[in-house]
């Protein structure tokens, strides 16, 4: 596992609101991120761990603080690189999916190929083979909206993969799921923290997922209140 | 995201919503219809002036009339100008008549060929007929000023106005009434006119050869042509037993000119003389500009229905915006930029206006070609025009046309489009 410095954050504040609405969501947030890790922010809702992950995923600008990626300071690059950034190192996994329910599942994964200009056969080609990861390669020209919600989340896996990322950035990934289907998800996000050297950002308030992961951030009223290897067990 | 991407994306989410994207289409549909068939009617009769006027001729005849005249006309549509007082010699020159003195002045006009000026004297018929026939017709006359003025004849010749025999050409469908066999079998035959006398109302006859039967055309106006000799003894009968002066009043004068020579300069002239004079063309112009206005007064309607439609793609793109509200937020989280999301939007836009158009340029070929084909039928109002087509379609026309309603569509679907660019990932991935 190399130990190259991927994301830091110095001092980050967010808040939301103007004057008597004015909401602290996250304070003092200072972090390091190295390439290859499986980190996981845990805390309950509306502790703020969405906020972070959204900042540390280049989506949102801190109120006040520096985040840095590869070295760079994050608030210098211009929206174009920011959008390059994203489309080629990142992938993105949600609770509730967020798929065109009316496309097949090719065309779902394929989003970030097209959003990044690749022609229709390297996006075929690269789709079947996020697919196969996923064990979904018999579903490729399914209708999103017929698949379980297991599946459903697989075809997420599928798409934020399949542009080859450097991290996934995961918010609540089996929150929607039953423990059964949501273990199925998690082994497969390991098992590419583990072969592939992706770095697994995953947000969650579930203990079992947490402690599956190499490093637990845990956050109270947007804070860090503890940040440390996982004791028992760690990633499998 | 490559522009072809683009485009087919913007495509296939209009399709999403099928009936609302039907719907927004059909409204384009309805102003570029109107649009497009009414720009083709007016193509259609331009052309058609323009041919007659080739096939017509007429390069070098002008028609001459009282200044006072077209400005008394003006008069009459301009209102009441209140009380005037009488002046004499304001009078004289307001005269309806062009005088024999400004006959000949004309003449030295540079450009105008001497010996060509002539009054023009309308005269009326009261019925034709022949002494194969005990049936009158019904005749309306009018002397071919030039030989200039090229006439659509399916037999014979035009009458020469240099001649001093009378002679005339008859109307489609003359020959047999008038007991002829054939148009040509009309060629060289003696017809009797009769003129009725202006001051006592007895009929007085005048024959004429006919020399040629016209096609149907526009120009002729549905009038016999006379040579000057025939007009000349049709006004002697209509005018004997009037006073002279009062009988030899002109009106109208007809010149010809040099083609050469400098138009502007010939009219100078004659608003020297308190005249003002008049070629085909500029009638021509006067007829192209009557059709222009009407032309713009149907676009304006054509237009009014656009701008309804532009409201329907905003509403519909503004619908549209909402519902795909996370999905544009997933799409900028993965690193689709803003102004991506703007082209998107806009070429849904551009591809309603693209699609409205087109089903606008087809069905109104396929409605203005029907159209075209009945009215051209035996006994319709076009049969006798074969080579007027009431509609005339050009892909100049239907392009600019549908670009046009494209850049509005186009337009209209920039506020939907802003308001997507702006859409901020994370609060389109919270929007529940
Ligand atoms: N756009 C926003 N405006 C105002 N408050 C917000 C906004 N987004 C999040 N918050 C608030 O910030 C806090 C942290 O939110 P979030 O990061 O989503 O929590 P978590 O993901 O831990 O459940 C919550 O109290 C939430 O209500
Ligand atoms: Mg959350």
């Amino acid at each position: 596992m190399t130990k190259d410095l991927l994301l830091e954050t110095y001092n980050l504040h967010k808040t939301y609101g103007k004057k008597s609405t004015k909401f602290d969501a996250l304070c003092d947030i200072d972090l390091k991120i190295n390439t290859g890790e499986s980190v996981a922010i845990i805390g309950k809702s509306g502790s703020g761990k969405s906020t972070l992950m959204h900042l540390l995923a280049l989506l949102d600008q801190p109120t006040t603080g520096t985040i840095k990626l590869h070295g760079t300071k994050t608030a210098e690059l211009p929206a174009r690189r920011l959008n390059r950034l994203r489309n080629h190192e990142f992938g993105f996994v949600f609770q509730q999916f967020f798929m065109n329910s009316n496309d097949s599942v090719l065309n779902n994964v394929i989003l970030p190929l097209k959003i990044a200009g690749i022609g229709f056969r390297e996006r075929k080609r690269r789709a079947i083979e996020a697919l196969k990861i996923v064990e979904l390669e018999d579903k490729i020209h399914a209708k999103a909206n017929d698949l379980s919600g297991g599946q459903k989340q697989r075809v997420c896996i599928a798409r934020a993969i399949v542009n080859n990322p450097k991290v996934i950035f995961a918010d609540e990934p089996t929150g929607n799921l039953d423990t059964i289907t949501g273990e199925k998800i998690m082994n497969i996000l390991f098992k590419l923290n583990r072969e592939k050297d992706i770095t697994l950002i995953i947000v969650t308030h579930d203990e079992d997922i947490a402690n599956r992961c190499r490093r637990q951030i845990r956050i109270q009223d947007g804070k860090i209140t503890s940040d440390g290897k996982t004791q028992k067990g760690g990633a499998k | 995201m490559k522009l072809i991407d683009i485009i087919k994306t913007a495509n296939s989410n209009l399709l999403r919503n099928k009936i609302r994207t039907f719907l927004t289409i059909l409204a384009i549909f309805i102003g570029s219809f109107t649009i497009i068939l009414n720009t083709a009617v007016n193509t259609g009769v331009n052309s058609f002036i323009d041919k007659q006027v080739a096939s017509a001729g007429g390069d070098g005849y002008i028609e001459i009339a009282p200044a006072a005249m077209l400005a008394q006309i003006e008069g009459m549509m301009g209102g009441n100008n209140g009380p005037q007082e009488y002046n004499p010699e304001q009078n004289a020159s307001e005269l309806n008549y062009i005088d024999a003195e400004t006959l000949t002045a004309i003449e030295d006009i540079n450009g105008i060929i001497p010996g060509s000026v002539r009054p023009l004297r309308n005269v009326r018929v009261e019925y034709v007929t022949s002494n194969k026939t005990h049936t009158k017709w019904k005749l309306r006359v009018n002397e071919l000023p030039s030989n200039n003025i090229n006439i659509d004849l399916t037999a014979g010749n035009s009458p020469r106005t240099d001649s001093d025999q009378p002679e005339i050409t008859l109307l489609p469908g003359f020959a047999e009434v008038l007991g002829f066999v054939d148009d040509a079998g009309a060629i060289g035959q003696t017809v009797t006119l009769a003129i009725k006398n202006q001051a006592t109302g007895e009929l007085i006859n005048v024959d004429a050869t006919v020399v040629g039967v016209q096609a149907p055309s526009v120009v002729s106006m549905g009038r016999s042509w006379l040579n000057a000799a025939l007009n000349d003894r049709i006004f002697a009968a209509s005018t004997k037993y009037l006073p002279a002066e009062y009988a030899n009043r002109v009106m109208f004068a007809t010149a010809e000119f040099d083609p050469e020579a400098d138009l502007d300069f010939i009219k100078k002239g004659l608003e020297e003389l308190n005249l003002s004079g008049m070629t085909i063309d500029d009638s021509i112009g006067m007829m192209k500009t009557f059709f222009d206005i009407i032309l713009i007064v149907f676009s304006i309607f054509g237009g009014i229905a656009l701008l309804a439609a532009s409201i329907g793609i905003i509403n519909t793109l503004l619908m549209s915006v909402q519902e795909r509200t996370r999905e544009i937020g997933l799409m900028k989280a993965m690193g689709l930029s803003s102004g991506k999301v703007f082209l998107s939007f806009s070429f849904e836009a551009i591809s309603l206006g693209f699609w409205g158009s087109l089903l606008g340029i087809g069905l109104s070929m396929l409605v203005g070609n029907t159209a075209n084909t009945i009215f051209h039928q035996p006994g319709m109002f076009l049969a006798d025009f074969p080579t007027f087509s009431l509609v005339e379609f050009t892909p100049a026309n239907c392009i600019i046309i549908a670009l046009g309603i494209m850049f509005i569509a186009f337009l209209a679907g920039t506020l939907p489009a802003i308001k997507a660019a702006r859409k901020n990932p994370i609060d389109a991935l919270r929007y529940e």
